[in-house]
């Protein structure tokens, strides 16, 4: 009995200095690397070719602080630490840039630091950069198909330009003679686009240039797909997974048709 | 007695999850498996390599890391350049092909983004995001 009440307070009085010990290093190194935020919100203006955000922090423990690593998601975001060593009361920052590209939408990129800060909590820091990107037309959809053989009827796809973008007049351009396209405009800053194939009996496709007549000296381009694709096979022919097809008795299995190759995409006109 | 011990230890149990529990409170956001895409749009690499020829691969990275390696028959598809690879992807596109996207890893967004634009913008059906991306299709090879 005396040993089973010896052993429990043994149990207890470590349990408790774990307890504590802990608490007392989460509290000792709480005050580190301080950051200012590690969540920015950017709203890059239409032509900007980069969206850039800059994570303030600052030293208010006692002892330096070592980056050891200070890694972007996806290789799409860029860092700069402008300080390998932080010393105490030191400011600096990390600036992380994304490239916007053909980026659209909200694009959230994470920067994660690593230091040798002794508190394992503290030691990782993810900083996360919200870019808000609005483009400059809406279209929808991008893409237009028929399978082969099917009746060569008109597809719409509709454009709207976005309010800080003033576009007045679109020109469309294709470099295949195997679609028609039309322009009709609806609203201010709305278009319609009507894409008809002269026939549909074989794989073909094209990309529509869209150009905008905003802002003069640099028009933007944009594009539309157009794709006379391959029927979808029968039934019989469609593989479960990972099994191969097989055609039921009598029937000829028909070779698969060569995807289309694009007409070249046509450029837009430089100025 | 045994009560008493029994409760003293469900009491030091406890306190010694407090810590646990604030970490996690503190850290909500910032845990790393709670994937933001729904179960139904990923594939693993042994379902879509089942799918065999009724799959087409596309890859999200950037083009240094494409050309570096990239799964066998994949196209270049990223955000970079969008408009300049997406018409060069299309063609080889038919309805009945399952899309399959991937970036390097589970821990990035590439292939995410770029399949929500198949789907949203191109309006393309069929399109999963590969589980554990290009660092899980190495593993399996």
């Amino acid at each position: 009995m005396k040993t089973r009440i010896l052993t429990f307070n043994v149990a207890r009085r470590a349990a408790a200095l774990w307890l504590g010990g802990s608490i007392f290093l989460a509290a000792g190194a709480r005050a580190e690397l301080k950051w200012e935020q590690s969540v920015v919100e950017v709203h890059p203006a239409a032509g900007d070719k980069q969206a850039v955000a800059h994570f303030k922090y600052e030293n208010t423990g006692k002892a330096p602080i070592h980056f050891k690593s200070v890694k972007a998601s996806c290789g799409c975001t860029t860092t700069q630490s402008q300080k390998e060593t932080v010393n105490p009361g030191e400011k600096g920052e990390i600036i992380a840039s994304l490239n916007i590209g053909d980026r659209t939408g909200q694009q959230v990129k994470t920067v994660t630091v690593q230091t040798d800060d002794p508190n394992p909590t503290q030691a990782t820091t993810i900083l996360t950069l919200k870019a808000n990107i609005t483009p400059p037309m809406e279209i929808k959809p991008t893409f237009v198909y028929w399978t082969s053989g099917e009746a060569p009827k008109t597809k719409t796809v509709s454009l709207r330009a976005a309010k800080e973008f003033p576009v007045k007049d679109l020109t469309v351009k294709s470099n295949s003679q195997n679609f028609e396209s039309k322009l009709v405009p609806g609203k201010p800053g709305e278009w319609t686009l009507e894409v008809t194939p002269k026939d549909t009996s074989h794989t073909m496709g094209t990309a529509l240039l869209i150009q905008t007549d905003y802002p003069k000296e640099a028009p933007k381009s944009f594009y539309v797909n157009a794709q006379v694709t391959n029927p979808q096979p029968p039934p019989f022919l469609r593989a479960p997974a990972g099994q191969a097809a097989a055609p039921p008795a009598g029937a000829k299995a028909q070779p698969a048709a060569k995807a289309a190759t694009p007409a070249a995409i046509p450029s837009p006109a430089t100025h | 007695m045994n009560l008493r011990a029994v409760g003293e230890s469900f009491v030091i149990a406890a306190l010694a999850c407090l810590p646990a529990v604030g970490e996690g409170f503190y850290f909500r956001s910032k845990v790393s498996w709670q994937s933001p895409i729904p179960a139904s749009e990923l594939v693993t690499v042994e379902q879509a390599r089942g799918w065999g020829d009724g799959a087409i691969w596309v890859d999200a990275r950037p083009d240094d890391e494409f050309a570096r390696d990239h799964v066998p028959g994949a196209f270049s598809l990223n955000e970079d350049r969008w408009n300049e690879l997406l018409p060069q992807f299309l063609p080889n596109w038919s309805p009945d092909k399952k899309v399959v996207v991937y970036c390097s890893a589970q821990t990035c967004n590439a292939a995410r983004d770029v399949a929500k634009r198949l789907r949203d913008e191109a309006q393309l059906q069929n399109v999963f995001v590969l589980q554990g991306g290009w660092e899980e299709w190495q593993k399996r090879k």
